[in-house]
């Protein structure tokens, strides 16, 4: 892009001392000797090709703790963690799928019309949120529902936003399931859009570093290896540390962006490798490892604090689920591959197996658990199934604050006139009439 | 004061009266590539007047989420024609964040300042006039002053309006419309056309640069030069032209229009943009749907032609005071 402004504006700019901060840093002397303005690069005569972050030209090394069968690594870097917060850990690692199996299984019947579930990914998505602070914000992609399921956000609030009834607080029945919105969790709204989270994650790090009496909160960011080919990401990442915000970016690398495998999503060294260009703290975690994930994302939190800066964390997983309740996966892979890394490499039954090791775990207890969990599950299903809709009326309302603009009121007397007369004649709507509150009567009467 | 003076003493006002007020984007700390924002970083600080890396959709997203957390975050954009990087953070998300959150979230305290409309010689990247492209952005507000004084009080306005705003500032006044502005505090309201000259034979309705082009045609109406004379009949010389300054174009004020209309009967809307899908399409039906029998001749529209803004033929591509003055003839004449 050219940018003329100055000259327009028939206002010619004097030159700008263009002192960086790399150009600051370096003691004048060294200058003299030959340095670049923009960058602290030592020259060197011989001709040479960069294709790496890592000195010795390796890949960024995986973080992991425990191997696959939830033994300790020798000379591990294990985070500190008691009975009582593993069992909060494994409990919300099962409740998820346990959650997932049955909103996808509705989802297949037809009682709600979209679903997407988190399998493969519990590690991921319950380590960061256990080792995250419940005050720092978090702006998710849509697979972390993880997230709001240890800060207490509830099933009945989970069912009422998929189902779209009149206890959704989320998005008053306006999203497709799985759009959660918590102010009180400190849970951004969800939006379909890929990677538009990440950059306003940068802006909402920025804002908590003004505020009184938040300087101690970071704003963390969630998305999946496909979303970071967005320019948003570049965008988000850039600002982040550049401006700087205390904003954490976790990274889920499940491997896949509905069909497309990460080796067509990237020819780098995965997500991680970018962040150094950045100049950003980063670490790549194994992110079916629920220790090392908990480990990993403190650690990336003190840093982003103390920085006051962003940090990037790539968790490498496998996503087990299809992409949506739209996708068949095994359109484009394997369903043995699928079984396959299930078995493999489980982190459930890693941390599973962990637990049991130290005598803190059960298979009465498990077989408990999974009665327990699934019974809440249905609980709330059914419960949630037979509340109405909203009222009709939302379906006008926030959109903007303030006055109502004449464009909105004209046409919401214009629905209800039609409701008045049509209501009860044109089927399509007679039917759907009935699931709203009050059968939409107050919109009808309003049409009167 | 001119317009870019006005619009700094805007935001001084904005930042000494409101703590969490930032003013970021590219090369504002310096004062900004049209002055904008001189000496702001100075007075308050680079903590809250501040360089942005050069990526629109960063800007804007960055303002939503500083936003979304209660702080005012006033930012902008270089020049209109590079807001398109950021349309998908200012349509998909701006602009719904509070309806699809119900309400939980917003970033009302959003406004997004930039420079529009042709300077002169701006070819294709540095005259447009987008404000049509977000008129199906419901949530949104778009706001475009005319003068230093419009300037100032609807920036204000836009600050504190609970609505993500677009402020666009149309760059060629901003050293070239000068009078006197109040140094207090003040606010114009949003959403409210005003009406410049009363009139009872036609409504001719414009906002920004176009409006100087307007009233100039008003003038050659009235008092023709000798060579334009044969063309102005002597009968309508003596025409009552109501002159309105539309000043949001979303939400547009319908009732002010409409009673313009209705009391003359004729309508002429005038906009840099081109015609096709521009803001005048929607007031044009609106017009045609509320004024039906009281329209006198059918609503016309003088605007930029349906191509880009091109360097060297600009002078045949806005809509001047000439075409303005022939469409006015025509339409007296129908």
């Amino acid at each position: 892009m050219i940018r003329t402004g100055a000259r327009i504006a028939g206002q010619f700019l004097q030159p700008r001392s263009v002192a960086t901060a790399a150009q600051r840093a370096v003691p004048h002397v060294e200058v003299r000797v030959g340095r670049l303005p923009q960058s602290q690069s030592p020259f060197v005569p011989k001709l040479q090709f960069f294709n790496s972050v890592t000195a010795t030209g390796q890949q960024i090394p995986t973080y992991r703790v425990m191997d696959g069968s939830g033994s300790a690594l020798d000379g591990s870097s294990m985070p500190e963690i008691d009975e009582a917060t593993a069992r909060k850990i494994y409990e919300h690692m099962v409740l998820l799928p346990t959650m997932d199996t049955v909103l996808y299984n509705v989802q297949r019947q037809g009682k709600i019309s979209f679903y997407m579930t988190a399998y493969g990914e519990e590690a991921t998505v319950v380590g960061a949120a256990a080792a995250l602070e419940p005050h720092d914000e978090v702006l998710g992609q849509y697979r972390e529902s993880g997230v709001l399921l240890w800060r207490g956000f509830g099933l009945d609030n989970i069912m009422g936003q998929c189902l779209g009834n009149v206890e959704d607080t989320s998005t008053k029945g306006r999203q497709m399931p799985v759009h959660f919105a918590s102010r009180e969790h400190h849970f951004y709204s969800i939006s379909s859009p890929l990677a538009t989270q990440i950059p306003q994650a940068a802006g909402v790090g920025f804002a908590l570093r003004r505020t009184p009496g938040r300087q101690n909160s970071i704003a963390v960011c969630f998305m999946g290896e496909g979303a970071a080919s967005e320019g948003d990401f570049h965008a988000g990442l850039q600002m982040a540390s550049t401006l700087p915000c205390p904003t954490m970016f976790i990274v889920r690398n499940n491997g896949f962006a509905i069909s497309t495998p990460s080796t067509e999503q990237y020819h780098g060294d995965g997500i991680a490798s970018r962040g150094p260009g950045y100049g950003i703290d980063t670490i790549r975690v194994d992110g079916n490892d629920v220790l090392a994930v908990l480990s990993a994302v403190k650690e990336a939190r003190k840093r982003c604090l103390e920085q006051s800066r962003a940090v990037l964390v790539e968790a490498m997983t496998y996503r087990v689920g299809h992409h949506s309740t739209s996708d068949d996966s095994f359109a484009y892979r394997a369903r043995s591959e699928v079984e396959d890394r299930k078995k493999i490499d489980n982190p459930i039954s890693r941390m599973r197996r962990f637990m049991e090791e130290r005598g803190w775990w059960s298979a009465k207890e498990e077989e408990e658990l999974k009665a327990r969990l699934k019974a809440d599950v249905m609980k709330a299903f059914k419960r949630a199934e037979g509340l109405s809709r909203p009222s009709l009326t939302e379906l006008f309302d926030d959109v903007y604050a303030g006055q109502e603009p004449w464009t909105i009121k004209e046409q919401r007397s214009e629905l209800f006139g039609l409701l008045k007369k049509y209501g009860q004649a044109w089927d399509p709507w007679k039917k759907e009439l009935g699931k709203f509150k009050n059968g939409g009567q107050d919109l009808i009467d309003a049409g009167k | 004061m001119n317009v870019y003076q006005a619009v700094r003493d805007a935001m001084s006002v904005a930042l000494t009266k409101d703590d969490t007020a930032v003013v970021f984007g590219e090369d504002v700390a310096f004062g900004g590539v049209f002055r904008c924002t001189m000496g702001l970083a100075e007075e308050f600080g680079r903590e809250r007047v501040f360089n942005t890396p050069l990526t629109e959709q960063g800007i804007a997203g960055f303002g939503i989420g500083m936003a979304a957390m209660g702080h005012t975050a006033i930012a902008e954009i270089q020049f209109a024609d590079y807001i398109f990087p950021a349309f998908d953070q200012i349509v998909n998300e701006a602009a719904k964040l509070r309806y699809r959150s119900g309400g939980q979230y917003d970033c009302g305290r959003l406004t997004i300042r930039t420079p529009s409309m042709s300077v002169g010689h701006g070819g294709l990247y540095h005259s447009q006039s987008p404000e049509g492209f977000f008129m199906g952005a419901a949530g949104l507000k778009i706001v475009i002053p005319r003068s230093p004084i419009q300037a100032k009080g609807l920036l204000l306005g836009s600050v504190r309006d609970p609505n993500p705003v677009v402020f666009m500032e149309p760059k060629i006044l901003y050293r070239s419309a000068v009078e006197h502005v109040p140094i207090d505090d003040y606010e114009l309201p949003l959403g409210v056309a005003e009406v410049l000259h009363q009139g009872t034979d036609l409504t001719l309705l414009s906002w920004g640069t176009p409006l100087y082009h307007c009233e100039t045609a008003l003038h050659m109406l009235q008092h023709p030069p000798p060579e334009l004379a044969p063309h102005v009949p002597q009968r309508l010389r003596g025409a009552k032209i109501e002159l309105i300054d539309l000043r949001t174009i979303l939400p547009w004020d319908v009732q002010t229009v409409v009673d313009s209309v209705n009391k003359t009967g004729r309508l002429v809307i005038v906009h840099e943009a081109g015609a096709t899908g521009g803001v005048s399409s929607d007031i044009g039906a609106e017009v045609q749907k509320r004024c039906f029998l009281k329209l006198e001749a059918p609503v016309r529209r003088v605007t930029g032609w349906d191509t880009p803004v091109p360097l060297q033929y600009e002078k045949f591509h806005i809509p001047d005071a000439l075409r303005i003055l022939d469409t006015i003839v025509d339409t007296l004449s129908y």
